[in-house]
Formats: structure tokens, sequence, C-alpha cells
């Protein structure tokens, strides 16, 4: 493989795979500032990997971009794409974006050195994939009809801010109550898609301001889902989803994904030493 | 936006990509997947802010291309974290003090229904020493 120089290019890594894809890797995937996608055997596993330009992913360069929202985007999506791209012939470990080496030598030392954990955890994901599940609070409904009755009302009576306030209170005790059984309800829908999930994880909620609705997010999971019960799993998602779904929530789901949410070492045995900054 | 509408390859796509996908995917590839150490560490901001940038930005983008304008190319509001801080700032101390009076008014009225007709100076007064 053409490495340009040893220091005008990083190693940049995507998945580790069982065997490497028959028919190749395909050229459209990989970070559009980088060469072809390359196999680089590790032991008994293999690595994707591509070279890439230090001027465009070194330390800084890289966290500048990444800082950009177009950049960010375009490479996320690389990335993503990449890591789908390998996981067409089998299952893999996908590494996250922005894993990189400064060789082949230090990507395949990463990988060798794990080999056992990576093997077992090739295992547990093969015929497996994740789906992402999000339970809404519903929609509050808009606010102007209670304050038009409102402003009528403090016209009528006399009591002004004190009323206003009390009913202000009054509100809020309806809310929460309503806050409460939606949780539960985000709770049941969690327990029931759990039973046709061979696994489940749980994300930090997405604030409103990211979700961009007025009601929060109550549920922010991901299953991962034997492709033996992916029927039974949809299923119980479109149940959970429709008229007859629990009341006061919304479900939303996304979904076959390649299982990132999974690719984690166990809990005990974390074979991952600290992750510290190497500088030349 | 078609690239966003990509699924995972083998399996045929069983949800229509909804609005949040993008969010998913950074959640997924930036926070997820197994980290082998790498030699070069990447100081990124938190990643929340991050997609919430994007997520601006690709609604501007869309809103901004159908008016045929490019404005947000130059806009240091989406280019600089420190606006967006600063409404955020503004938002975090309104519902401070919202919390607050809506508090206020909750014990008040407590107050108020075991002592109907007190002088609501004095109740206030004994409120605060019954606290104590």
């Amino acid at each position: 493989m053409s490495t340009p120089s040893p220091s005008s290019s990083l190693v940049c890594a995507f998945a580790v795979t069982r065997t490497p894809p028959p028919a190749g890797l395909p050229a459209a995937a990989g970070h559009e500032e980088g060469g072809p996608l390359r196999q680089l055997p590790a032991g008994d596993l293999w690595l994707v990997v591509q070279d890439v330009p230090v001027a465009a992913f070194g330390e800084a360069a890289l966290g500048e971009r990444l800082n950009r929202p177009a950049d960010l985007e375009r490479c996320a999506r690389a990335h993503h794409r990449t890591v789908e791209a390998a996981a067409r012939t089998g299952p893999v470990v996908p590494l996250p974006m922005a894993t990189l080496y400064r060789s082949d030598e230090g990507a395949v030392d990463a990988v060798t050195s794990r080999a056992a954990a990576l093997r077992a955890l090739l295992d547990r994901l093969r015929g497996r994939t994740e789906w992402a599940v999000k339970v809404h609070a519903a929609q509050v409904p808009a606010e102007g009809a209670g304050e038009a009755e409102e402003a009528g009302a403090e016209d009528a009576g006399g009591s002004g801010g004190r009323s206003y306030l009390s009913r202000a209170s009054a509100r809020r005790r309806v809310r929460q109550d309503g806050h409460g059984r939606a949780v539960a309800a985000a709770e049941a829908v969690d327990a029931e898609l759990r039973r046709y999930a061979v696994a489940a994880t749980r994300h930090r909620p997405q604030s409103e301001r990211l979700t961009g609705r007025r009601a929060p997010q109550l549920l922010n999971a991901a299953y991962l889902v034997d492709d033996a019960r992916r029927e039974d799993f949809a299923a119980a998602l479109a149940r959970l989803g429709g008229a007859g779904g629990p009341a006061g929530v919304e479900v939303g789901a996304s979904g076959p994904w390649v299982p990132y949410s999974f690719a984690r070492w166990d809990e005990e045995g974390d074979p991952e030493p600290e992750r510290e900054v190497v500088r030349p | 936006m078609t690239d966003l509408d990509r699924r995972y390859a083998t399996l045929e796509p069983e949800y229509p990509a909804a609005s949040g996908s993008l969010a998913d995917l950074l959640e997924r590839v930036l926070d997820k997947g197994i980290v082998i150490a790498g030699d070069i560490k990447i100081d990124l901001l938190d990643i929340e802010l991050l997609t919430i940038r994007l997520r601006l930005f690709i609604a501007s983008v869309d809103t901004a291309k159908k008016a045929g304008i490019d404005w947000w190319e130059s806009d240091p509001a989406l280019s600089s974290r420190a606006g967006r801080d600063a409404l955020a700032e503004e938002n975090a101390r309104l519902r401070a003090r919202l919390d607050a009076l809506e508090a206020a008014t909750d014990a008040d009225e407590a107050e108020r229904r075991e002592r109907p007709g007190r002088h609501e100076r004095h109740e206030r007064q004994e409120y605060v020493e019954e606290t104590r």
C-alpha cells in the first residue's frame, strides 16, 4: 500500500471483522480526504482501515473540523457508511469515529492485544441488529386557548395575580401527575420491548433543544435484536406505537443499525488500557 | 439528505428516517462502538452540543436553500458557541425564576388553606418561622 510518508498520513480504523469481505470494499466508502479502504490482518481478525492525511486528521485539524457542522456531518456519514459496508458480509465490531493510529503496527497491536475479547464480541453480535427506540411524552396542547380563558377570568374577577398564580400551580400539579403516568408508560414500553431483545441499553435522553419537541424525552433506548426475532420485535413496536399502545406517550424507532451501542467490553473483564495521547 | 436515509445495507428499511436519525447517528458513531486505544485523541465538544449545532445547521441550509440565500455561511451565530450559550443561559435563568415563583405560590396557598381569614402578611411571617 502506498503510504506517502509516515509523517504525512495517519491510519483511520473503522471496524474489526472476522474475515475480509470476499468482494472487497466499495471504493465509495471511507473519508473523502483519504485513500482507498484497506483490509489489515491482525492475528486471526481483520481491521478495515484507510490512510488519511495528517493535514485533515491530525489532532488539531480534526478537532477543529469536527466542531464545524458540515465537516462533522460528512465525517460521521463517511464513518457510518464504511462500517455498514464492512458489515455487509458478516459481523463487525464498529469503532468510534476518528479512531486514529500513526501506523499500521499501532492499529494491529491494538486489535491483537484484545483479540479474545473482540472474538467474543463478534460472536455475540453475529446475526443481530440494533434498534433505537425513543419515547416522548405526548406533545402538550397549545396553550393559546387556556391563556385566553385566563385573561377573560382575570378581567371578570378582581383577584388578579394571586388567582392567576393559583391556577398556574394547579395546572402544574396536573402536569406533574401526567408526567408520572407518562414515565410509567415509557417504562412499560421498555419492559415489553426487552422481551424480544437479547440485550437492551439506555442512552442519555436527548434534550428538548435537540429533539425540537415541546415534550420531554422519557426513554432513549437501544435493543439488540436477533434476526430470528426481528419480526416479533417490529410487531411489538407497532403495537406500542399504534392506537392500542400506552396513552400519553409517543413511541418512535429507527433501525436496523449496526450494533454500535452493544459493541462494548464486558463489564468485568475490561481489557481497555488508558486511552492516552501519544505525542511524537 | 439521501445519505441520511441510508440503511444498514443487508436489511430492508422498515422505518422511514425519523427526524431524529441524524442525532441517532451521531450518538452512535461519536459515543458508541468499542474503544481500542487510538494514538490520537480528539477533544470534541459535548456531543449533544455538536448535534444541536448540526441540527441547526441543517435546518438553516434547507430553509435558506429554498429562499436561495446563503447567509448561514457567514453568520457568526451559527458558527460560534457564544450566541446559543447566551440564549441557553437566559432560558435557564428564566426557568429558575419561574420555578421559584411557582414554589412560593404553592407554599403560600397551602398555608392559606390551613389558616383562612388571617392577614396575609402575618401568614407569611408565621410560615417562615414554622419552617425553621
